[in-house]
C-alpha cells in the first residue's frame, strides 16, 4: 500500500519534471538553433546540419558582420532614443492625467475615462490605416519625434495602472498637505510621484517592452531604414539579398535579443509583478 | 451675508481667482490633461473618425475621392477573400485554447515547490520578450525543411520522409504559425496565472493539506475557482486577439499560400492595392465584431463573475462545503 | 456647463492641432517657394517650349553635363536593387560619378519590397529626391515627379521613354531595357539531351521533364517565396505570347477574354499553363515557401537549376554568382504566334526626380539621372537593351537573332491611366505586384485545390467586373 502511494508519488514528480524539461526544451530550442548558426562560418553553415555546433565558440565574424550590415549601431542609438522619450514622456503624461481622473471630481471625468477605455479596445493594425495618413499630413513620417509622439500617444495601458495605483494611495496624504498650504503641482509633485514609483517601474517595464519590439508601425513610420532603423526593423535588412545566409541573419537576431535579455535578467521580478499588474486592471 | 460673499466673489479679478483653490483645481485640471487628451483625439478618435469616413469612399490616399455609401462594405462581405479571411482566426483560437491550458497546467506546478522553478519559469517566459521580425526569422529558419525542427523531430525517431512541409502543406501551415503564437505567450499567461495563485491566501492550502487533500484536488477546489477572474479575463483578450491576429502571418509567410488572416488581407489591401476605402470598411466590420463579442463576453463575465466572485462569503463556504464532502466521501472510501 | 468645458477642451485640442498641422506643412512649401524666386532671378534663362516653362532647372537633353562640374548638393537615391547594393556596384557607381562631380554627394537607399515600399514613402513625400517609379497613376505624375524633358525631345536621344509620359511630358527614364525570356543552364540542357531550345509550352514542358528525368537539376526554379520572382511572369502576357505589340497597353483593358486559351499553344493562358503545369507534375523546387532568390543564382550557375523565368537583367547576375558563366543561357521565351517567336523589349524601371525637392537637388538629381544614363555603363553591365540610342547591346541578344523583336506601343491617347485603374479595381495588378496571383497558380497546382481553368476564369470575371466598374468599353 504505502508503495504503492510511493511509486505514484515518484511517478507524478517524474511527469511534472519531464513535462517542464519537454516545454523548457521547446522554448529555447528555437533561440539556440539561431545561436547554434550564428557562430558558423559560411562554409560550416553550408556543409553541416543546423543542430550540429559550431566548429569554435569564439567565432563572432557573424556578429561583428551582422551588426555592420544592419546598421545597429544606428539603430541601437535610435532605439535607446525613441525608449528614454517615450517613457519619459509617457510617464509624465500618464501620471498627471491617473492625478487627475483619480483625485479632482469634475463632469467629463467618467466620460474621459470611458473613452481611454474604448480606446484601448480598437487593435492598433487597423487604426494604422488613418493614423497613416494623419501621420503624413503632420509631417511626421520619417521623423523621430514624429513616432515618438504617436507612440505616447496610443498609451493606454500604463494609465489605468497609474489609476489603479493612485486608488491605494490614501487622499488624506493631499488633505494634510492642502491643510499645510501646498498647492496641487506640489502635492503632485513632492508627495504623489515618489510614491507612485513601483507603478512607474511597472509600467515602464511593459511600455518599454512594446516599444523596443514595436515593427510594425516602426517599418511604416520610420521608412528611412538607412537614417532611422531601429532595432526591430535593422533586422529588415536581411530580408533581401542576405535572406539565404542564416548564420549571419540569426547572428542579427541573437545581437537584438541581447538588451531584452539583460534587462529580463536583471529585473525579473518588476517584469513578472509589472505584468500582472497590468493584466489585472482589465 | 452670503450674498455679499458671492458678490465679493464674483468681483474678483481673474488672477485673485486663478490663485483661488477652485482656480487652481481648473488649471491643474486642464494643464494635466490637455495633452493627453489631444494625444487621444489625434491618434486614436480622429483616425477613428476619419476611418469611418473612408469607409463610405472609393479612394487611395492621395489623388481624388469618390462617395460610394455602403459599397465598400457590401464588397467586405461578398468578396471571398475578405470576411473567409475571419475563418482562419479559429486555428488562433484553438490555439489560444491550448495556450491558456499549459500556461494553467505549469503556473500551478511551479507555485508549487519546484526545483529550479525559478528558472524553468524564466525559460518558458523569455519568448515574450522577442520582438515580431525575430520570431519570423527564427521561425523560417525553424521550420524549413531538413532544419532544425525536421532534425529535432528525426532526433525523436521520425522519418524526414513522413514529415509534412510545415509552411508549404496548406493543411498544416496555419497550425505551425499558430504554434509560433503559443510559443511566444504562453510563457506570459503563466506568469499571470503564477501572479493570481500566489494572491490567494497560503492558509487555504495549509488547511487543504491538513485535510488531506491532494495537489489534484487542491487545485480544483483552491486554485481553480481563485483564480477564474483572471482566466476568464485570458480567454476574453484571447478570442479578440484571435480576430485581430496579424503577426505570425504577417513576419513569417507574408500571408501567402493561405495563411492570411483578416487583418494581413486588410494591410495588403490598404497599402498594397491602396484600397484605403475598402481596407477601412474591413477594419470597421472588425472592430464591430470585437465590440459585440466584448459586450456578450462581458455580459457573460459579470454573470460568471457574480457567482465565482473570491470574496463572495457565500461562495466561499460552498467550497469549503464541497470540499469537505469531497474528503469525507474520500475517507468513506478508504 | 461642465460638458461646455470638455467640448471647449477638445476644440481647443483641435485647433492648436491644425494650427500644428499648417505649420509643419506650410514652412517646406514657403522655402520651396523663396528659392524658386532665387532661382529666376539669378539665372535667366528662356527654355522655349510652353510644356517646359516651369523647369526651372534645364530639361534632360538641354543639360551639358560638361557645364555643371562645379554643382554642390547632397542628394538621395532610393531604388530596388538591393544585390547591387550589397556586392557594392551600387557604391563603385557613385565614386565613379563623384570623380567627375565631386560636389554632388549621393546616399543610397536599397529597399526590399521596392513595389510596396515605394508606394508608401511616395505618399509620405519626404522619400528623397531620385527613386525608381513604382505603380501610379500617370495622371498623378505631376504631383510626384519633375518633368524631365518633353517626349519628342527625349525621344530623339534615349529608347523606351514612353512608359512615364504624360500628356507629352516624361516623368521617367529607364535605367535599362530588359528582353524578356528565359534563363537556361546549357549544360543542364546538353546533360538531358535537349538539342534544340523549346519553342512552344508544349515542347518547353516536354524538356522540363526530361530535365527531371535525365538529371540532379530542378527544371523550373519559381522562386516563389521571393515573392516579385512571380510578378515576373507577368511580362510575358503580352506581345511575347501574342505576338501583339499593341495588346499590353491599349486593347488589353478592352478584351473580354484575355486569359482565354486560343488553342494553339500561344496566349496568357499557355503562358500559365507552364507554370501550373510544371507544378503539377514536381517540375519545381521543392519546398518553394522557402527557397531564396539569392542561393538560387548561384544555383543556376552551378547547374543544379535548369531553368527561370526571368527577364535579361538577371542574365549578368546568374553569371557572376558562380564559377560556370559559360554555362548560362538565355533564350526567347517558347512560345511561337504563326511561326514567330517574338521577343518584348522595353525599359525596366524609370529613374524619377522628386518635385517637392529644392531647385538645387533637382538639378544635381538630373546631372546623376543623366550621368547613370549616358555614362555608367549600367545598362550595358546588366545586360540590358541599350537605353541611349545608338548604344551597343551585349552580345547575349544574339539568341534573339531569329525572333522578332518587338517594343509595345503606348496607351492611346485618353486612356493612359486604364490599365493601371483596371490593375487597382481587379486586383489583379499585371506588371505592378500582382505575386500573390501567380502565386496561386502554384499553391492550386500542387495542392490540387484549384484547376487553371477556375484560376483563370476567376480572374476573367474579376477583369470584367473591373471593366463593368470602371464603364470600360470592351472591343475585343
Amino acid at each position: 500500500m504505502n508503495f504503492i502511494i510511493r511509486l505514484k508519488k515518484v511517478f507524478f514528480i517524474t511527469l511534472k519534471y519531464l513535462s517542464l524539461c519537454f516545454f523548457a526544451f521547446l522554448s529555447v530550442l528555437p533561440v539556440v538553433s539561431c545561436l547554434i548558426t550564428a557562430f558558423k562560418t559560411d562554409q560550416e553553415y553550408n556543409s553541416t546540419n543546423v543542430m550540429v555546433l559550431p566548429h569554435s565558440w569564439f567565432n563572432f565574424q557573424n556578429f561583428i558582420d551582422a551588426f555592420t550590415k544592419a546598421n545597429m549601431a544606428r539603430a541601437f542609438l535610435n532605439s535607446t532614443i525613441i525608449l528614454a522619450c517615450v517613457l519619459l514622456i509617457s510617464t509624465i503624461i500618464g501620471t498627471q492625467l491617473a492625478y487627475v481622473l483619480n483625485r479632482f471630481n469634475f463632469v467629463g471625468n467618467s466620460l474621459i475615462r470611458n473613452l481611454f477605455l474604448f480606446a484601448s479596445l480598437l487593435p492598433g493594425v487597423a487604426m494604422q490605416i488613418s493614423v497613416y495618413e494623419i501621420m503624413t499630413k503632420l509631417n511626421f513620417i520619417n521623423s523621430l519625434p514624429g513616432y515618438i509622439i504617436m507612440i505616447c500617444g496610443t498609451d493606454v495601458i500604463s494609465i489605468y495602472i497609474y489609476i489603479q495605483f493612485f486608488e491605494n494611495i490614501d487622499k488624506s496624504l493631499d488633505e494634510s498637505a492642502i491643510v499645510d498650504g501646498a498647492n496641487y503641482f506640489t502635492i503632485f509633485y513632492r508627495i504623489l510621484l515618489p510614491l507612485l514609483k513601483p507603478a512607474i517601474v511597472t509600467s515602464c517595464i511593459l511600455k518599454g517592452v512594446s516599444t523596443y519590439n514595436e515593427y510594425y508601425s516602426a517599418s511604416l513610420y520610420l521608412q528611412d531604414k538607412k537614417l532611422y532603423p531601429t532595432v526591430a526593423t535593422s533586422l529588415y535588412t536581411f530580408v533581401g539579398p542576405l535572406g539565404s545566409k542564416y548564420n549571419l541573419i540569426c547572428a542579427g537576431v541573437i545581437i537584438s535579443l541581447l538588451p531584452a535579455l539583460i534587462v529580463f535578467i536583471c529585473c525579473q521580478k518588476q517584469i513578472y509583478s509589472g505584468l500582472t499588474a497590468g493584466a489585472i486592471k482589465g | 451675508m452670503q450674498a455679499k460673499a458671492k458678490a465679493i466673489k464674483k468681483k474678483r479679478t481673474f488672477s485673485q481667482w486663478l490663485k483661488s483653490r477652485d482656480g487652481q483645481k481648473v488649471l491643474i485640471i486642464t494643464a494635466f490633461m490637455v495633452i493627453p487628451l489631444l494625444l487621444l483625439f489625434v491618434f486614436t478618435y480622429l483616425p477613428f473618425g476619419k476611418m469611418f469616413s473612408f469607409s463610405f469612399y472609393d479612394m487611395k490616399y492621395v489623388g481624388q475621392r469618390k462617395f460610394v455609401g455602403l459599397k465598400n462594405y457590401v464588397k467586405v462581405f461578398t468578396r471571398d477573400d475578405c470576411f473567409k479571411a475571419l475563418g482562419l482566426s479559429l486555428y488562433y483560437m484553438l490555439g489560444a485554447v491550448i495556450q491558456l491550458g499549459i500556461a494553467l497546467y505549469f503556473a500551478t506546478i511551479l507555485s508549487f515547490k519546484t526545483r529550479g522553478g525559478s528558472v524553468f519559469k524564466g525559460l518558458m517566459f523569455f519568448p515574450y520578450l522577442i520582438n515580431g521580425i525575430a520570431i519570423g526569422f527564427i521561425f523560417k529558419f525553424f521550420y524549413t525543411r531538413g532544419f532544425v525542427f525536421d532534425t529535432v523531430l528525426h532526433w525523436f525517431g521520425f522519418n524526414l520522409e513522413n514529415l509534412p512541409y510545415w509552411l508549404k502543406d496548406q493543411r498544416i501551415n496555419n497550425f505551425s504559425l499558430v504554434g509560433t503564437s503559443v510559443w511566444r505567450y504562453f510563457g506570459q499567461n503563466m506568469v499571470l496565472f503564477i501572479g493570481a495563485i500566489m494572491s490567494v491566501d497560503s492558509e487555504l492550502y495549509e488547511a487543504a493539506m491538513l485535510d488531506g487533500a491532494g495537489k489534484f484536488q487542491q487545485f480544483k477546489y483552491i486554485i481553480l475557482p481563485s483564480i477564474k477572474t483572471i482566466i476568464l479575463l485570458n480567454v476574453i483578450l484571447s478570442i479578440s486577439g484571435s480576430l485581430s491576429a496579424f503577426e505570425p502571418p504577417y513576419v513569417i509567410t507574408s500571408g501567402a499560400n493561405g495563411t492570411g488572416t483578416y487583418f494581413v488581407v486588410m494591410h495588403e489591401i490598404a497599402h498594397t492595392q491602396q484600397k484605403v476605402g475598402l481596407a477601412s470598411a474591413m477594419a470597421i466590420v472588425l472592430l464591430i465584431i470585437i465590440f459585440i463579442a466584448t459586450i456578450i463576453q462581458r455580459l457573460l463575465f459579470k454573470y460568471v463573475f457574480v457567482s465565482g466572485e473570491d470574496d463572495n462569503p457565500k461562495d466561499a463556504i460552498r467550497r469549503e462545503r464541497r470540499l469537505n464532502r469531497y474528503l469525507k466521501h474520500k475517507a468513506h472510501r478508504r | 456647463m461642465k460638458k461646455k468645458n470638455v467640448w471647449a477642451l477638445l476644440m481647443a485640442a483641435v485647433m492648436t492641432l491644425s494650427l500644428a498641422a499648417c505649420g509643419l506643412t506650410n514652412t517646406p512649401a514657403s522655402k520651396t517657394s523663396k528659392a524658386e524666386v532665387q532661382a529666376s532671378t539669378s539665372k535667366e534663362e528662356s527654355t522655349g517650349g510652353a510644356d517646359t516653362a516651369d523647369i526651372k532647372v534645364p530639361s534632360y537633353t538641354e543639360l551639358n553635363l560638361d557645364d555643371y562640374k562645379d554643382v554642390t548638393a547632397s542628394i538621395k537615391f532610393i531604388h530596388h536593387k538591393t544585390d547591387r547594393a550589397a556586392d557594392g556596384t551600387m557604391d563603385n557607381m557613385v565614386a565613379e560619378f563623384n570623380k567627375e562631380f565631386p560636389g554632388i554627394t549621393v546616399s543610397m537607399e536599397a529597399i526590399t519590397d521596392y513595389a510596396e515600399d515605394s508606394l508608401l514613402r511616395l505618399n509620405a513625400g519626404n522619400w528623397g529626391d531620385i527613386m525608381f517609379i513604382p505603380a501610379v497613376d500617370k495622371s498623378e505624375l505631376k504631383n510626384y515627379f519633375m518633368p524631365l524633358d518633353s517626349y519628342e525631345n527625349l525621344s530623339g536621344v534615349l529608347n523606351f521613354v514612353d512608359a512615364w509620359q504624360f500628356d507629352n511630358i516624361c516623368y521617367g527614364i529607364p535605367y535599362m531595357a530588359n528582353a524578356q525570356g528565359v534563363l537556361y543552364n546549357k549544360a543542364v540542357f546538353k546533360a538531358a539531351g535537349i538539342d534544340n531550345l523549346p519553342t512552344t509550352p508544349t515542347e518547353f514542358l516536354a524538356d522540363l521533364a526530361l530535365i527531371k528525368e535525365k538529371t540532379n537539376a530542378i527544371p523550373l526554379y519559381t522562386n516563389y517565396a521571393a515573392g516579385w520572382t512571380m510578378g515576373a511572369w507577368d511580362a510575358y502576357i503580352g506581345s511575347v505570347s501574342n505576338g501583339d505589340d499593341t495588346f499590353m497597353n491599349q486593347k488589353f483593358v478592352h478584351t473580354a477574354a484575355p486569359f482565354a486559351d486560343p488553342g494553339d499553344d500561344t496566349g496568357a493562358y499557355n503562358l500559365y499553363r507552364i507554370l501550373y503545369e510544371a507544378s503539377q507534375n514536381n517540375l519545381i523546387e521543392d519546398d518553394y515557401t522557402t527557397t531564396d532568390w539569392e542561393g538560387s543564382k548561384g544555383m543556376l550557375n552551378r547547374g543544379e537549376i535548369g531553368t527561370m523565368v526571368l527577364g535579361s537583367w538577371a542574365y549578368a547576375q546568374m553569371q557572376e554568382a558562380d564559377s560556370h558563366p559559360e554555362d548560362v543561357g538565355y533564350m526567347p521565351f517558347p512560345i511561337t504566334v504563326n511561326g514567330t517567336q517574338y521577343a518584348l523589349a522595353g525599359g525596366d524601371y524609370n529613374y524619377a526626380i522628386n518635385v517637392k525637392s529644392s531647385d538645387e537637388n533637382k538639378l544635381a538629381s538630373l546631372i546623376f539621372v543623366k550621368w547613370m544614363t549616358e555614362k555608367s555603363g549600367w545598362c550595358y553591365n546588366e545586360g540590358g537593351y541599350t537605353v541611349v540610342k545608338g548604344g551597343k547591346n551585349p552580345d547575349m541578344y544574339s539568341a534573339f537573332d531569329g525572333c522578332s523583336v518587338l517594343s509595345d506601343q503606348p496607351a492611346l491617347a485618353g486612356e493612359e491611366t486604364l490599365l493601371n485603374d483596371m490593375n487597382n479595381e481587379s486586383e489583379l495588378s499585371f506588371n505592378a505586384g500582382g505575386n500573390a496571383k501567380v502565386q496561386r497558380i502554384i499553391e492550386s497546382a500542387v495542392t490540387g485545390s484549384e484547376t487553371l481553368d477556375d484560376i483563370l476564369l476567376d480572374w476573367t470575371k474579376a477583369w470584367n467586373a473591373a471593366q463593368k466598374e470602371l464603364g470600360i468599353e470592351v472591343k475585343y
